[in-house]
């Protein structure tokens, strides 16, 4: 009873996306893939979960048009700016989950980039109603002929009243590639959003900004996973906004440098009464080549706000690695380990697809920096 | 006369710079369990450690050898590869490696969920290798970790103290069964044991105890009989037997 839209995707195309989280359509309750400019495929198994081409979704609803470019400013800098003042209809997909629904299968949704030196431009946006549950994975993926490019998303994702969305989010791009992204969360009264993202593979610059406001009572959860080899920069700035009367937050970051730079703003705003806000941000640094950069901030507006941080870099301890050794593991197998054990993959309750292709990528990784 | 497993010849450490071993001479042929007594500070650990190839610890001068080849200069891990094990007096905290990805890296899955069951640490699959561990099972799984491996020659950091009553003689026997004590056709396997408490020598067969003081080891006897003198008189060699050579 799937409902289809557009074309498949190849066999060649599903093996690219394997490694970010793509499998089996049957086992999801809706699937889109976005290739290059196109909203290539869409699979709806679940009546409950609905996926347009952003621009079909504008002509078909006429609210959809208000939720554009009210999460972000159409002025924020110049890609937003162009994005908003371009001629071309958007591109990118529009999910809605119904209010109440209480959705059984993930929703899978990818970014192909398959046009080298391509040009890729997104707007996505997402809602899922009151009261709704769902679960995402979303994935962007390059087939290995593809090293230099340029992708830019902005995405603006509204959690209503009660909503739960939990979602792993992991990118695999060229590693010649610019890639900028501006997300933009609002979780609702109640609602509950639960996210873990994983940038592991290289890339030559990735710039990643992000902003989620909360209302009362709504709860944000994120982990992010970085990993930064040699030749690799990564710039990722974010604010939580714990707006409402006892909105609540814990914002986790584990950052790994390989060679390649990594400079993580965090900023936690308590606004609300009886607001309460973690951050973590934890950096490993494998050799000398590199740098981390870890600014988590906290401002409080309201005298009840409860704020607090946590920050460390740090080299692998040597005491850690010769006790590992010391049980027959070579070197590079123990720091493997560690590392691993650093970004705590476990704890991101991630298919094991993409828990398997992290640590591939992380081992491949650390055994040439060295 | 055979080969020694161990053979450690007129051996000099330094750990950061100050000595700390002087001239330690100390044979452990195969299938033997030798016990080292000694009063804090004296080196045992940094015996240990440098045989192991730990840092801080650099042989200054001397040799090590093991299963005759020599091994001073060898890294850690290609040491442990050749089948010494040990098991540490404290080890670090792993934070993020769960005992289950260790034993995963070592390849010994299979044996885990049976060897954890006579340690009683079971349960344990999914935590942090020594992180929030009580000082009882950090020495339990210390023990553990070596029967995953089964080395040939197994250094033991105090492996006793700590483990609360309920335990000892779970590590005691586990130590024992690591020792051969449940493969008597295989009598090969050879331990040197650090002890403070002597409780070990109750669950062991220990065939020779060695005396260090400042970083020297001044003499060998039986170890229950020099383990008794040292309760009685401190740490000084019992008056008959200045060689376990002449009492075995
Ligand atoms: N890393 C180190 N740097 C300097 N001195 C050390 C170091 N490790 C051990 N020592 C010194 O070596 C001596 C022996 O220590 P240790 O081997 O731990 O003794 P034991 O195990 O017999 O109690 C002590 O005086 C101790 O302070
Ligand atoms: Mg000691």
């Amino acid at each position: 009873m799937a409902t289809l839209l557009g074309a498949d995707i190849t066999p060649e195309e599903k093996q690219q996306l394997a490694p970010v989280g793509y499998s089996i359509e049957g086992e999801h309750s809706a699937t889109c893939v976005l290739v290059d400019q196109d909203v290539r495929h869409i699979a709806v198994n679940d009546p409950d979960v609905e996926i347009l081409p952003l621009k079909d979704a504008l002509t078909r609803y006429d609210w959809v048009q208000d939720l554009m470019f009210k999460l972000i400013n159409p002025t924020e800098n110049d890609h937003v700016a162009q994005a908003a003042e371009s001629r071309h209809a958007p591109v990118g997909h529009f999910i809605r989950v119904r209010k109440g629904a209480k959705v059984r299968l993930p929703v899978q949704v990818f970014t192909l980039l398959e046009t080298p030196q391509g040009r890729q431009f997104h707007h996505n946006i997402t809602v899922i109603e009151e009261g709704a549950e769902v679960e995402m994975i979303s994935g962007s993926a390059v087939p290995p002929s593809v090293h230099a490019g340029h992708h830019l998303s902005i995405s603006e994702t509204y959690l209503r009243e009660g909503a739960t969305c939990r979602s792993v989010s992991i990118e695999h791009w060229g590693p010649a590639m610019e890639v900028h992204s501006y997300a933009r969360t609002h979780v609702g009264t109640n609602a509950r959003v639960i996210e873990s993202n994983i940038q592991v593979s290289p890339v030559k610059h990735h710039y990643s900004q992000s902003r989620t406001v909360i209302e009362d009572g709504g709860v944000s959860n994120d982990q992010s996973v970085i990993f930064a080899p040699a030749g690799t920069g990564r710039v990722m700035e974010s604010e939580i906004h714990l707006k409402g009367v006892n909105a609540r937050s814990e914002s986790i970051a584990r950052m790994v440098t390989g060679g390649g730079t990594i400079t993580n703003r965090t900023t936690l705003v308590g606004e609300g009464r009886d607001t309460k806000g973690f951050l973590g941000c934890n950096g490993l640094k494998l050799s000398d080549e590199g740098e981390i950069l870890s600014v988590p901030a906290l401002r409080a507006r309201s005298a009840q706000a409860q704020l607090s941080h946590e920050a460390s870099i740090g080299m692998i301890d040597q005491a850690k690695l010769s006790y590992l050794m010391a049980s027959g593991m070579s070197e590079d197998a123990a720091r493997d380990l560690i590392v691993q054990g650093f970004l705590n993959l476990d704890a991101q309750q991630l298919p094991e697809a993409i828990r398997v292709e992290v640590s591939r990528t992380i081992a491949a990784a650390n055994s040439g920096a060295l | 006369m055979t080969t020694p497993l161990l053979d450690i010849r007129d051996l000099h450490v330094e750990a950061d710079g100050s000595p700390v071993i002087h001239g330690v001479n100390l044979s452990i042929p195969i299938g033997e369990t030798h016990v080292l007594f000694g009063p804090n500070g004296s080196g045992k650990s940094s015996l240990l450690a440098t045989i192991m190839g730990l840092a801080p610890y650099r042989v200054t001068s001397g040799e090590i050898w093991f299963k005759g080849q020599r091994i001073d200069a060898l890294p850690v891990d290609k040491r442990a590869q050749m089948g010494l094990g040990m098991s540490f007096q404290r080890p670090p905290a792993l934070e993020g490696v769960t005992v289950e990805a260790f034993t995963a890296a070592i390849g010994s899955s299979a044996l885990l969920e049976s060897e954890a069951s006579a340690l009683d640490f079971n349960g344990f699959a999914e935590r942090d290798v020594n992180a929030g561990f009580s000082g009882g099972e950090i020495k339990r799984w210390e023990i553990l970790k070596l029967l995953l491996k089964r080395p040939d020659l197994s250094l033991f950091d105090e492996p006793e103290s700590g483990v609360d009553l309920e335990h000892i003689a779970a590590v005691g026997k586990a130590i024992d069964r690591l020792l051969g004590a449940d493969t008597p056709a295989d009598p090969q396997r050879t331990a040197l044991v650090i002890t403070h408490t002597g409780f070990i020598l109750d669950y062991i067969h220990a065939d020779v105890g060695h005396l260090m003081v400042d970083g020297r080891i001044v003499g060998s006897a039986d170890p229950r009989t020099l383990f008794s003198h040292i309760k009685a008189h401190g740490y000084s060699m019992p008056p008959v037997t200045a060689n376990v050579s002449q009492t075995i």
